[in-house]
């Protein structure tokens, strides 16, 4: 079974190794959940690593009640490529949630606030039936955190049809990851909360908003 | 292993094996009956508004008060209320839109409140492919494991090439066809297929590729029956559209389950995937290939029955003693082993997660995803060639012989009626973007006829020597430079197609770099580079010396050497 050219073809498989070893040095990587807070069908609610050093200000105290009026304060809507921006941007922005989600949301949110550390983020995904129950799920989802005095929030899914499975329910055994995060345009009412911080990263200055006596009533929708 | 060959010849014959086939097929009847049968009206249903599920009454909800009010103030009877929820229930249902189209990984319909659901995907993959091949290619070409076969009565041909090659490709072009019919558990799937193959000698045509419906209302027992890829070792369960590299590795494409396809028809059992740690697949398949059975599989009998015929009379082929002379026109195709189906049974354990079989890790698991399989098939009565040692114009059904040259067995032509018996054993991990991946296979080859095989019709010339069996392992292993989206993947491939024969390795060595456009594997680009050396030892009937009586003098492999390939395949592959 030997044949002349083995060690010529040693080198190739030592050569690849090292290719190998050269990529996993790179080590690009992605936030992780490092614990789960609450699961069910309707919600999901994790605790966050971000790869990156954080400085957030948790664990935090923010009532259900509190993050329910901030929560009601963001409409959104997407932010899409050129040349498709022209057009689609001219479309008002929607309600981030319904009332339903907040409710549904918002106590185990409270919950994840005060169990994250400087370095975790509170991820949440809200769960509901998509156009084919069977194969996928409307789903709304993102990650919050504070950096007193500001509260972030990024959206990575709204109402996206997000796989139940992780391969598909037709085309047996074809892997069905999540589509990748889009990006979208958060606006918060009212606006003068809506601010920048040093880093020029957009975020509500919660506190203040907070204790403006505007919190307890509802955006507009 | 003699113990084993001898057990299984014994369970080929044995009708509890049909017995079983018949008790899974009434079983299965049963459960479709079933399938028709729907639960009890209620007065309402849960519809989804806006991605919402609410509970909706099925009469307006004033009216019903209205109603209701009546009946107990005995303005009217019960059973005019209950006439009167009935027929505006019907009226509403026949109002109520039941239709309703959308946009998600293809093209998505939704009939009758998702009873019915049409899903309709297309799949391309373009590529240019440049290729460079040594000397060895022109002479003396690749003859043994992936010969050509000419004409109707399939002669030998040497796949040789010149040195270089540049050229463009629709690999793959598919068009998807799938849903749920009556309810959600009982599944369709249809695949056609418009592509042509490396190396191909005539394009490619629209074909049916799958078609199969499974019943999933018992997760422990999910039914699959129809036209599919068999469930036997992990690289062939898995999509080509969710690979790591643009091509199988040689040595996945050996070692089918029939040894001749991936595809089959036939039926499996199996529990959920995602629902069960350890998952199992049982399958009875016609073991013949896809869109094909065994009725169509012959052997060469002359008129006189027990007598070898499909070729010119006389020497060098005289027909054995107590056969009449040969004639070359009257002969009959004779069926022979039938009644034997192909059995195929794989067991899966996901140890951590479920890694699933698509190839790298792209949806970034959070967590380690660990699973171990493997499989066993064992497909009886495969006619290489017609059994009656007459190899040089072989009459033996060319689709069955184009199959096994087709996935790399062409060393296997001419043995005659063999039995395959095959095993696979995999594993997979999975982790942040980082996957390791292998398989063990191990293929032994049972030959009906005894003795060296045999190169007339009166046996006064056979082969030199007896064919072994055939193994071969692979190891792949990908790491995601930029999670979900730029990956880098190796792999190495080894494989010995003939365990009796000395310098016919195959190995090969391949390097990709894939860039995934939207995160998932539906749209893609891939450069793989691929470096393949063939050995061209070992003895192949009717293609080595000594040849066939009559076959001619100088064997394709005269001159001996290496194959070495080494090809950049450029891939586009866009899914929607």
């Amino acid at each position: 079974m030997r044949n002349t050219f083995m060690r010529s073809d040693r080198r190739g498989v030592w050569g690849l190794a090292l290719v190998l070893v050269w990529a996993l040095a790179g080590c690009a990587r992605l936030p992780y959940t490092t614990r789960t807070i609450h699961e069910d069908q309707r919600v999901v609610v994790a605790v966050q690593r971000d790869v990156q050093p954080q400085t957030y200000s948790h664990p935090v105290q923010l009532t259900s009640a509190e993050l329910t009026s901030l929560l009601r304060g963001f409409s959104i809507r997407e932010q899409q490529r050129l040349p498709l921006r022209w057009f689609s941007e001219e479309q008002p922005p929607k309600p981030l949630f319904r009332e339903d989600d907040l409710q549904a949301l918002a106590p185990h949110l409270a919950q994840g606030f005060q169990q994250v550390g400087p370095n975790d983020r509170v991820h949440f995904e809200v769960r509901n039936p998509g156009f084919n129950p069977v194969y996928g799920r409307d789903t709304i989802a993102g990650w919050m955190a504070v950096r007193n005095p500001y509260l972030y929030l990024t959206i990575e899914y709204f109402h996206t049809q997000i796989p139940v499975r992780k391969s598909d329910d037709y085309d047996s055994n074809y892997p069905l990851p999540p589509p990748t995060p889009k990006e979208y345009i958060l606006y918060f009412e009212p606006g003068r909360f809506y601010t920048s911080d040093d880093k020029r990263v957009p975020a509500v200055e919660f506190r203040q908003f907070l204790k403006s006596g505007e919190a307890g009533a509802a955006a507009p929708r | 292993m003699n113990r084993l060959r001898e057990g299984l010849y014994i369970f080929r014959h044995q009708r509890c094996a049909h017995r079983l086939l018949v008790g899974v097929l009434i079983v299965l009847a049963a459960w479709l009956a079933s399938a028709g049968a729907s639960e009890a009206a209620d007065t309402g249903k849960l519809v989804e508004k806006d991605g919402k599920y609410v509970f909706v009454e099925s009469m307006d909800p004033s009216l019903k008060l209205l109603l209701e009010r009546s009946v107990k103030s005995g303005m009217i009877t019960q059973e005019e209320y209950d006439q009167v929820v009935k027929d505006s229930e019907e009226r509403t249902q026949l109002l109520s839109p039941t239709f309703r189209g959308w946009y998600d990984r293809g093209f998505n319909l939704s009939m009758n409140d998702n009873a019915f659901f049409l899903k309709i995907r297309f799949r391309s993959q373009l590529r240019y492919t440049q290729r460079f091949r040594n000397d060895a290619w022109r002479n003396p070409g690749e003859a043994k494991n992936f010969p050509e076969l000419l004409g109707v009565f399939g002669d030998y041909r040497a796949n040789r090439s010149e040195n270089s090659s540049s050229s463009f490709n629709v690999r793959r072009l598919r068009f998807y066809f799938m849903g749920h019919l009556f309810d959600p558990d009982f599944k369709y799937y249809i695949q056609m297929r418009a592509e042509t193959a490396e190396n191909a000698q005539s394009p490619g045509s629209l074909s049916l590729f799958d078609v199969n419906f499974t019943y999933t209302k018992l997760p422990w027992a999910n039914v699959q029956f129809g036209q599919y890829k068999v469930y036997f070792n992990r690289s062939q369960i898995n999509s080509t559209a969710s690979m790591q590299f643009a091509e199988r590795a040689l040595v996945q494409d050996a070692f089918t389950a029939s040894g001749l396809d991936r595809r089959d028809i036939g039926i499996t059992i199996m529990n959920d995937e995602e629902l069960f740690p350890v998952n199992y697949y049982l399958g009875v398949f016609n073991g013949a290939g896809p869109s094909f059975n065994r009725l169509g599989s012959f052997t060469s009998e002359e008129a006189t029955v027990g007598c070898p015929g499909g070729q010119t009379s006389g020497n060098p082929f005289p027909s054995p003693a107590g056969c009449p002379a040969n004639q070359r026109n009257l002969n009959a195709n004779t069926r022979i082993d039938v009644d034997r189906l192909m059995y195929v049974a794989r067991l899966n354990w996901n140890i951590l997660g479920r890694p699933g079989y698509g190839e790298g890790d792209l949806a970034y698991s959070e967590t380690p995803q660990l699973a171990v399989g493997g499989g066993y098939s064992y497909n009886p009565g495969v006619n290489t060639s017609s059994d009656n040692a007459f190899v040089g114009l072989d009459l033996a059904n060319l689709n069955i012989r184009r199959q096994l040259a087709a996935f790399g067995n062409g060393r296997q032509l001419g043995l005659g009626i063999v039995d395959y018996s095959t095993w696979a054993a995999d594993g997979v991990f999975k982790y942040r973007g980082f996957s390791l991946q292998g398989e063990f296979y191990f293929k032994n080859v049972i030959r009906h006829d005894k003795g060296l095989p045999c190169m007339n019709t009166t046996c006064t010339a056979t082969a030199p020597n007896n064919f072994g069996n055939a193994m071969g392992w692979y190891v792949q292993s990908g790491y995601y430079l930029i999670p979900r989206t730029v990956e880098l993947a190796a792999r190495y491939a080894y494989w010995d197609p003939d365990t009796n024969s000395a310098n016919d390795l195959i190995r090969q060595a391949d390097v990709s770099l894939n860039w995934f456009l939207n995160g998932t594997y539906d749209h893609q680009i891939m450069v793989t580079y691929s470096n393949t050396q063939f050995g061209t030892g070992g003895y192949t009937i009717g293609r080595s010396a000594p040849l066939p009586p009559g076959s001619g003098t100088v064997p394709l492999d005269a001159v001996g050497g290496t194959l070495i390939e080494n090809a950049i395949r450029v891939q586009y592959q866009i899914f929607f």
